[in-house]
Parts: structure tokens; C-alpha cells; sequence
């Protein structure tokens, strides 16, 4: 648990519900998109793969930046919070390099993995990113980071070991996946902390379980778009 | 819809409590690897007796359908009604005596009632939570006034050496696989039995139902305890019915009782994502709550539940949690009205106490959470 004090209990018990159903309801709508499907059945090609990680590097490669931003739309009085995203920031911006590296080991092409636009659903998750983090004080963002740590955490490291059984490929081609489920767990107990310091009413308990909402909702997009660029 | 109560409970655990150094009296001995395991397992679950529908020898008198009628009658022998009155019957079970017919028709043949409608639920544990809220909408719209609901369980028969010897279930050196292996220490028999009406009991304690609450989530879990399905090494399962024949489809392991305990972590933020649901919108607060009746055997995950419960403030004080497992077993399907009739019959209740029940199932992963209230008439 956390060691901050929360200025209001009861809303950031309401927070950490809403958050769990919308985790939950992105578990059920994950399973529904065909390329996920298709990983859960054992049925992945590797083709599929290869798809999965170039059209999710065009949004990883923004991770850093949206954080930054947030991070500088932070005022007055939460200098904690801005400090927790800095550091954010910095361990996060650089982990598309991981998965341009995983790519190439699954046989794609490194110029192609450059160059690709996003797709539809990326286009839209981080248009919603960047401008939800250019307003005043976005704490709400909270919200969004815990479903971007929560896939790493609960998610990743299954995928990686379904694709992999499936694919036969070296653990080279696995390591992104792999990175963040080993060390997002961490992130979310950095997260716990956040959270508690940042719900200070019910307000913004919404404001961050909507924020939740929205993302999970246009991640589920990104993977539905996949190659519509 | 009108009100439905629970007016009567009744139990039956065949044989004495077996505690657990007499376990592989009554189960047997599979080998010293298996024993080792049985220990680590009892050490994680901390049931300290339980009971089996058969003596030392493997030797069986009953069915999951006698004891079922056991549990019926000695509910019966408590109820304020004729056995001619019941006009519907519930039954819960993880498995029947047989695939067909369905548990109620073994159940109604048994207690020998004249012809009355019935409803055979089958799933794992939370088939209790089908069965009664079967019973209860037939109550509350009216159709009876009258449901009888029980839960059966005879898990043991699975357990003997003979249902793994010569099968894919059991390796050179007489290993059980895990998931085959961790359900012998975990599971064990008998049935439990509710009475439903409109009307609260004249004499003593009722409980009201106020709301049942049953939500799969097989959408994302792969099945995590199967019984007549072959599990290969690599983790491929094949229905007992697409083998050539049926000696091939035991030799493959497909009758065995499996569980893969590591997938039940996986299972318990949906387990409790569930409760927060029921809190958001308003069908349950967790101050009002007098008694937790919830049907749990994992004590490894009892922490990391505590840590999600408490930071959304969905933790019942464990002071207010009510269990018979330590004593009574997890005795899958019969366990939640195990519970209820323990706890009815406790002393320990008081006019407009408000019970929340819970009964996780790990089979695919469902959840079935209800709300009563206590009354007296």
C-alpha cells in the first residue's frame, strides 16, 4: 500500500473501483479483437506479430512525450506528482528502441517499422493523449496511465509467452513484452502513490476514471485498426 | 415479484470427520511424491477435517443423489411445511452420479415427493448461486410457493489410486500431474439443502433474498478446472468424448478432476471487480454488511485480495466473515448452503442483520455474490 495519507478516503476508494471495471470490461473487449483472438486460440501468425508490434510502436514511440507533456501542464501545488512523471518519463522513452529491436528478431524490416504512419486507433489514442495532457493540471491522466501500465503488467508477459509457444521465435523477439511485464508492477505501486496524493475529491475520481475509460476504450481501437492506416 | 425467504436449512456429511493424517485412509496412497504435495497443499487451505462418502476400503453406500435426499430430509425434519407442499427442486453438483439423467430427477426420486417441477444446474461451486436463484424468481413471480434447493457432492470418487493408475494423469515414478494432484487435498463430500418461500418461518429466524448476482468472465479465461476433458503436456485439451474409444479416453487422463491453482490469481481482481460493481451501483454497502458468507479455499491469495479489497474500499473487517471450512471441508456445490444452514443455526443472528454471500468459481471463471436480510415473523 501506499504511504501517502489520502486527503479523501472515499473518493479514492471510488477511484480504484472505477478503475478495476474498466479494467475488467477492457479484458472482455480485448478478447474480442480479432488479432488477440487469435493469440488466445493459438491460431497467431507470424505475420500477426510482426503487425502487432509495428503498429504498436507508433504509439509507444510517444509514450515519453505525452508523459512530458503532462508533466509540464502540472501548476502550482503538485510538484510531487510532476516529479513522479518526469521520472516516468524518463524510463519510458526510450522503449520503442526495444521494440524496433524485437521486430527485426521476427524477421520484419527495420525501414518499414521507421516510417509506417500510425494507424486509425493510434491516430486517435494519442491525439487524445497529447491533448488531454496539454490542459491545466491533468491529473485525470491518471487514469490513462493505469490502463498503458496495466496492459504491461497483467497482459504482457502473457502474450509474450502465448506468441512465443506459438511462433517458435528466440527470446530476442520478446523483450519489450517481456520488460514491461517484469517492471509495470512497480510502475503501479509509483501509480498507487500517485493516485492517492492526486484524488482529493470526487471530482476528480471521475476525472480519472473517465480519463480510464476514454484510453481503454481507444487502445481496444488500435489493436482493431491494425494495418488501417 | 413478491418476497422469497429462506424459511428451513438441513445438512448431510456422510461418515465421521476425518481429519488429516486419516485422509489417505479413505482416499488412498498414490505415491510419496503425492503424500508430500497432499501437505504443502493442507498447509496452504488449512481445512483440518472434512468427511468422504466412503469408508477406508473405498467402499461406497451412497450416491450424489441419497445424499442429497439426506440433506433434503433433515431439512424437512426442520421445515413448517408437508414434504406434498414442495412443487419445485433445485439441484447444485459438479457432477451427477451419472452424465444423464440430471442430478433433480436422481434427488426427487429419492425423497420420493409426488411430481414436481425441477432444475438440474451443473457448473462447479456457484451452481449453488444457479440453483437457488432458480428457486427464488420461481418463487418471487409466483409459480411456486414451494422450492426445495440442494447441493451434492461425492468429489472423493475421483481420488481413488485406481481412476490415475495406467493413465497419462500419473508418470513413471508415480507422480501426479499438479493440477490432478492439488484437488485430492482440497475437495471433499457431502450435500446441503435451502427451503424457499414467499413467507417468512413462523417460528425462528428467516433470511430474506434480497438480490442474486451470477456473471461468467469465460470470455477471457480458459477453462481452469476440468473433469472428463484430457489435458496433454502441452496444454492441449481434448473432450473424453473425441477419443476412439472410452478406454482410450481414460487412458489419456481424461476422467481426471483437474485444477490449475496458478490461474486463480489471475481470477481474483474479476472475483472482486465484481463487488465493486454491486457497490457502485448501490445494491450493497459494505458498512451494512453484518455477516460475509463467503465460499473460499485459497489462503494463498487471501492477502493479495485484502490489497485490492482495501484500497477500494471494498473490505469487509474479517471479524464479520463467516466459514465452516476448517471443520466441514470445501465441499464445492454444497458449501454455500452448508454455510447458511451453520450460520442459521449459530445463535448468532439478529433481526435485520444484512449476509452477503459469495461463491467464486474458478471452473471458467464465474462469480455469484447474493444479499439477504435476517427476519423473524
Amino acid at each position: 500500500m501506499s504511504d501517502v495519507q489520502p486527503a479523501d478516503p472515499a473518493a479514492l476508494a471510488a477511484a480504484n473501483r472505477g478503475l478495476s471495471r474498466v479494467w475488467i470490461d477492457l479484458e472482455s473487449g480485448l478478447a474480442t479483437v480479432p488479432v488477440i483472438d487469435r493469440l488466445l486460440r493459438g491460431r497467431l501468425r507470424i505475420e500477426d506479430y510482426r503487425s502487432l508490434l509495428l503498429n504498436l510502436r507508433q504509439q509507444v514511440v510517444e509514450g515519453g512525450r505525452w508523459i512530458s507533456r503532462a508533466a509540464s501542464s502540472l501548476g502550482a501545488g503538485h510538484e510531487e506528482l510532476r516529479s513522479m512523471f518526469i521520472r516516468h518519463a524518463g524510463a519510458e522513452h526510450r522503449d520503442f528502441l526495444h521494440l524496433e529491436a524485437n521486430y527485426i528478431a521476427a524477421g520484419g524490416d527495420p525501414s518499414l517499422i521507421r516510417t509506417t504512419p500510425k494507424n486509425i486507433g493510434s491516430e486517435a489514442l494519442s491525439a487524445w493523449m497529447f491533448h488531454a495532457a496539454s490542459q491545466n493540471d491533468p491529473v485525470g491522466l491518471l487514469g490513462a496511465m493505469f490502463v498503458i501500465e496495466g496492459l504491461g503488467e497483467k497482459l504482457a508477459r502473457p502474450w509474450a509467452d502465448l506468441a512465443q509457444r506459438q511462433l517458435g521465435l528466440p527470446d530476442a523477439a520478446f523483450t519489450f513484452l517481456r520488460y514491461h511485464g517484469e517492471n509495470d508492477g512497480d510502475h503501479l505501486d509509483m501509480f498507487d502513490r500517485a493516485l492517492a496524493l492526486a484524488v482529493t475529491d470526487a471530482r476528480i475520481a471521475d476525472d480519472v476514471v473517465r480519463h480510464a475509460r476514454v484510453t481503454a476504450r481507444l487502445y481496444r481501437l488500435q489493436l482493431e485498426e491494425i494495418d488501417h492506416v | 415479484m413478491r418476497h422469497a425467504y429462506i424459511t428451513a436449512t438441513g445438512s448431510h456429511l456422510p461418515g465421521p470427520p476425518v481429519d488429516n493424517e486419516g485422509i489417505e485412509r479413505h482416499i488412498g496412497v498414490v505415491s510419496p511424491a503425492a503424500s508430500r504435495l497432499g501437505r504443502l497443499v493442507l498447509r496452504q487451505n488449512r481445512i483440518r477435517t472434512r468427511h468422504y462418502a466412503m469408508d477406508a476400503e473405498g467402499v461406497t453406500t451412497t450416491t450424489v443423489a441419497r445424499m442429497g435426499a439426506d440433506a433434503a430430509r433433515d431439512l424437512l425434519a426442520r421445515a413448517e411445511l408437508s414434504p406434498s407442499a414442495i412443487t419445485h427442486l433445485a439441484t447444485a453438483t459438479s457432477q451427477a452420479d451419472g452424465m444423464v439423467p440430471g442430478l433433480a430427477s436422481g434427488v426427487h426420486r429419492e425423497l420420493g415427493l409426488p411430481p414436481l417441477e425441477i432444475a438440474s444446474c451443473q457448473s462447479v461451486c456457484a451452481s449453488a448461486m444457479m440453483a437457488l436463484k432458480n428457486a427464488w424468481l420461481q418463487v418471487a413471480a409466483g409459480e411456486h410457493d414451494a422450492s426445495l434447493v440442494v447441493g451434492a457432492e461425492f468429489s472423493s470418487r475421483y481420488f481413488r489410486p485406481g481412476f490415475y493408475l495406467e493413465t497419462d494423469t500419473i508418470d513413471a515414478e508415480g507422480r501426479l500431474s499438479g493440477d490432478a494432484d492439488f484437488l485430492r487435498w482440497t475437495l471433499s463430500d457431502g450435500a446441503g439443502a435451502l427451503l424457499v418461500e414467499p413467507r417468512p418461518a413462523v417460528h425462528g429466524l428467516s433470511l430474506r433474498i434480497d438480490w442474486i448476482s451470477l456473471r461468467s468472465f469465460a470470455d477471457r479465461f480458459e477453462p481452469c478446472m476440468t473433469g472428463g476433458i484430457a489435458c496433454a503436456a502441452d496444454g492441449a485439451r481434448t473432450p473424453w468424448s473425441h477419443h476412439p474409444s472410452a478406454a482410450e479416453a481414460a487412458r489419456r487422463g481424461a476422467f481426471t478432476l483437474r485444477q490449475d491453482a496458478n490461474a486463480l490469481r489471475a481470477m481474483l481482481p474479476v472475483w472482486l471487480g465484481e463487488l465493486m460493481r454491486l457497490v457502485d451501483e448501490g445494491r450493497i454497502g459494505i458498512d451494512e454488511v453484518d455477516w460475509f458468507v463467503c465460499h473460499y479455499s485459497a489462503h494463498s491469495l487471501r492477502e493479495e485480495m485484502i490489497r485490492l479489497a482495501t484500497r477500494a474500499g471494498c473490505m469487509i473487517p474479517e471479524d464479520r466473515w463467516f466459514t465452516n471450512l476448517y471443520e466441514k471441508g470445501n465441499v464445492g456445490a454444497a458449501s454455500l448452503f452448508l454455510l447458511l444452514d451453520d450460520l442459521l443455526r449459530s445463535g448468532r443472528l439478529t433481526a435485520g442483520q444484512t449476509i452477503l454471500c459469495a461463491v467464486p468459481e474458478s471452473g471458467q471463471c464465474l462469480i455469484g455474490y447474493a444479499r439477504m436480510t435476517v427476519v423473524e415473523n
